[in-house]
């Protein structure tokens, strides 16, 4: 049957477009601390998926089975869990429409910073990763600063030329949410909701694989006092 | 075996019948590729061969790299002989090499450069020897060869002597508790470097470049004392040259051979074609080591087993001409096995799949059987081989069988599942799939999910049965209708919604007793009784009918365009470019099946302007980086 399925999910490759959706969505409070979420959308691409998960390897490299993906998704959130400044962390899997959403409050973006850190490392068998030492989020004296992580745009930089097309289909959306409503922002492309008090920027991947600064952004909040 | 396979193919065009080098084939070779014509590689300098990818290890294994500017015309191949490359198994040792014809002796060994003189027990033959296999002269007749002692055995004696000796069990890993050792926390904390399991493994990394932390083995202390490792390796030497030995005194002192001992091979010989090829599976079977354990446990069954499949071997050839391939193969099987396989074809061609092929699918295929004649025959020839049989496990599964031959309703299952079926590949369709997209409020930009329609595209496939009983799947897809809402009755088809690998609907219609899975939504929605004028062509469904239980065709450019470029390798994707672009049409066909043979041809037509030479070398290479 395995045998029948492979055949069957080779011929499905054919010209498939592959298309991804990711949306970091960030809540922070006026203490410093917050709300992170993370959501990765391929549900427009889940015949491609559904048929690469059918082989047993793709490109010389084995394809993992969804109960090996899963585990090891758990292991990461478990991992999460226990790092400093990390609470409630959790993970929903959807491997019908393969949608994933992580989701952790954090009491300061330090410690979210260093977790996210912490946890590539480990995944990496903790090689040196320069690319890790940036910050992409700061906040001081209502001004609040946020890229994307460099490790992000380098991954996506790494996907080889002709898959890069595909990903002009692709779309980052990076929101922010406020305890303050905004007053000025620096990254023309930002939208601001009614409230005044969130932001989004979006941006195809393949734009941000050109210019990974595009969803940089400095965000000036209302002094209230 | 692929590499046999490509070494064949690439030869094929080189070498003109002649006289002997066969007969330093062993008789335990169980295949036999022979190339009669190889004068299309002895255009091609060896400099451009080893740029095929597939050539690169017949390069590795037999040139190394001692060819520049040479092509095999300066490799001293005597080229009027055939070149036989074999493999075979025996209970104790596996065989494998080449056999060839030589003219010029200087010229050969500044090829094969890391052989060396031997000596030879042996009258009037030359041996040479490099580290991994031999080459034995015979005349004007040489033969490349290794011999290999089975792991099991070398195991078996490597254990005993082990054991003997009073040492223990073989397998304790030094490093492990090293490595399990130093996990403790506490040597942790007193500073001790910790070992990464992963360092132990073997990677490419550290497999071509030992990390520092790699612990290699030790010798013993006492230098005259073995470690299991090196027993081993004595073992196995041991063995080899005994093996060997074996080997050459029946080729050399008792003059046996494949060519007398097998007709059938000699009789392949005969043949003016290209390339022969010769499979001996009843041998095969006899030595391979699943059925090693059958003989111990079953060993009544085991010699019934061994007479059944008597006389089945595989025979082909292969003709290429300017703008053709042709791959000839006959199968030929004992009586017993012959009654079964006689009764599965004789199955009359079931004309309603004919209405389902479009005249555009540019891959099908036709399979006629008869399943009910053939379990019929194959329960009156298997059972009486398992009555034979005394051990008890084997009578609980025989009264099982026969149980169950005498209380199901055979009528009804091979009604409903005759075995003739066909399928067909339709192209790429945009098929309707359901995606999540997000909806922002403007207010706060918080969102929900949302389901959408959507589209992708799809390989259209249609696969479908003969049957006279169609009641029944309707019996069970209204059965499970009612236990889910992804299954549902759409009129004259069935619908299962995410039925294709979880994303898009599979279809199912049954019309003109025919029981039909699709993915494609024109054919139950617009086509549910044929194609009509659009349905294949007289010719080629004349073709199908004619053919004995299987017919394939497939429009090869096509498919090799289609290929999924994911799949492959850069590198790969460079080798598989050559072919892409240029058309060729692939037909399988098969004569009736008799009680002792069934012949399968296979013919592949292209149209390669100018160099087809070229051609067939890209197209063996292409087939030989597919299948990597």
């Amino acid at each position: 049957m395995k045998v029948v399925v492979s055949f069957f999910a080779f011929f499905l490759l054919f010209g498939l477009s592959s298309c991804i959706e990711i949306i970091d969505d960030l809540s922070f409070n006026e203490d410093g601390s917050g709300t992170f979420k993370y959501n990765i959308n391929l549900s427009s691409s889940k015949v491609k998926i559904n048929s690469i998960l059918a082989l047993d390897s793709l490109d010389g490299k084995k394809i993992p089975s969804i109960e090996e993906i899963s585990n090891k998704i758990e292991q990461v959130v478990e991992s999460f869990k226990t790092k400093q400044g990390i609470s409630n962390a959790s993970i929903e899997s959807n491997f019908n429409d393969f949608i994933f959403k992580i989701q952790c409050d954090f009491t300061s973006l330090e410690d979210l910073q260093n977790a996210i850190r912490s946890i590539v490392r480990e995944e990496s068998e903790n090689r040196f990763i320069p690319e890790l030492e940036h910050n992409w989020l700061s906040y001081s004296e209502l001004k609040f600063v946020r890229s994307v992580p460099i490790i992000t745009t380098k991954k996506l930089s790494e996907i080889k030329s002709e898959d890069r097309e595909l990903l002009k289909q692709g779309t980052y959306t990076s929101i922010t949410r406020f305890f303050a409503p905004i007053d000025t922002f620096s990254n023309s492309n930002g939208n601001l909701s009614k409230s005044l008090k969130a932001i989004m920027i979006r941006s195809d991947l393949h734009a941000l694989i050109q210019d990974p600064n595009l969803l940089d952004n400095s965000i000036n909040l209302v002094n209230s006092n | 075996m692929k590499f046999s396979i490509f070494a064949i193919s690439v030869f094929t065009t080189f070498f003109a019948l002649s006289q002997k080098s066969e007969n330093l084939i062993p008789r335990a070779a169980t295949s036999v590729f022979s190339i009669n014509n190889v004068s299309l590689l002895q255009k091609i300098s060896l400099d451009d061969l080893v740029q095929y990818e597939f050539m690169e290890e017949v390069q590795a294994e037999l040139f190394d790299g001692s060819t520049t500017g040479k092509t095999l015309k300066d490799s001293g191949i005597d080229f009027n002989q055939k070149l036989n490359v074999f493999y075979g198994i025996t209970e104790n040792y596996e065989v494998a090499g080449l056999t060839f014809g030589v003219v010029n002796k200087d010229n050969l060994f500044d090829v094969f450069d890391d052989f060396s003189s031997a000596y030879s027990d042996y009258d009037n033959v030359e041996f040479y020897e490099s580290y991994f296999s031999r080459i034995a002269i015979e005349e004007n007749s040489g033969v490349l060869f290794r011999v290999t002692p089975n792991n099991s055995a070398v195991d078996q004696i490597t254990d005993s002597i082990w054991y003997a000796r009073g040492n223990d069990y073989p397998w304790y890993i030094e490093t492990y508790e090293e490595v399990y050792e130093i996990k403790d926390p506490d040597l942790i904390e007193e500073g001790v470097e910790e070992i990464e399991f992963f360092d132990e493994m073997e990677t490419i990394e550290n497999t071509s470049t030992p990390s520092e932390t790699e612990i290699l083995p030790v010798a013993e202390e006492d230098l005259n004392v073995k470690t299991y490792y090196e027993l081993r390796d004595s073992v196995e030497t041991a063995l080899s040259v005994q093996y060997l030995s074996m080997v050459c005194d029946e080729i050399f002192i008792d003059g046996y051979n494949l060519v007398n001992s097998s007709p059938e091979f000699a009789e392949q010989l005969t043949h003016t074609s290209e390339g022969t090829f010769f499979m001996d599976n009843s041998k095969g079977l006899k030595n391979n080591r699943d059925f090693t354990f059958l003989q111990t446990i079953y060993p009544t069954l085991y010699t019934n087993i061994e007479k059944l499949y008597t006389g089945n071997v595989l025979l082909g050839d292969l003709v290429i001409n300017d703008n053709s391939v042709e791959m000839q193969l006959n199968a030929k099987y004992g009586e017993e096995l012959g009654s079964i396989y006689e009764k599965l074809g004789d199955a009359k061609f079931d004309k309603n799949v004919l209405k389902y092929i479009h005249k555009d699918n540019s891959a099908y295929f036709t399979y006629r059987v008869n399943l009910r004649e053939a379990y019929e025959q194959a329960y009156d020839v298997i059972v009486p081989l398992l009555s034979e049989e005394e051990n008890p496990g084997i009578s609980a599964q025989l009264l099982f069988i026969e149980l169950m031959d005498e209380f199901v309703n055979k009528d009804a299952v091979f009604d409903t599942y005759k075995g003739s079926m066909f399928g067909t590949f339709n192209g790429i369709q945009k098929v309707k799939t359901k995606k999540i997209i997000y909806d922002y409020d403007e207010e706060t930009f918080e969102y929900i999910e949302l389901e959408e329609e959507s589209e992708e595209d799809m390989p259209i496939f249609t696969v479908g049965f003969s049957t006279d009983r169609s009641d029944i799947p309707n019996r069970i897809l209204q059965r499970v209708s009612r236990l889910t809402e992804e299954c549902h009755n759409d009129g004259d088809y069935w619908v299962i919604d995410r039925g294709v690998l979880n994303s898009a609907p599979l279809y199912i219609l049954m019309k003109n007793d025919l029981f039909i899975l699709t993915n494609d939504e024109n054919l139950v929605k617009n086509h549910a009784e044929g194609y009509g004028t659009n349905a294949l062509a007289k010719k080629d469904a004349k073709a199908a009918k004619k053919s004995g239980i299987i017919y394939g065709y497939a429009d090869l450019g096509l498919a090799i365009e289609s290929l999924p470029r994911e799949l492959f390798s850069d590198s790969e994707n460079e080798m598989i470019d050559v072919v892409r672009g240029k058309s060729g049409k692939v037909a399988l066909t098969s004569t009736n099946t008799s009680d002792s043979s069934t012949s399968f041809n296979l013919t592949y037509d292209f149209d390669a302007q100018g160099d087809s030479d070229k051609y067939i070398l890209d197209l063996i290479n292409s087939m030989y980086v597919i299948s990597k």
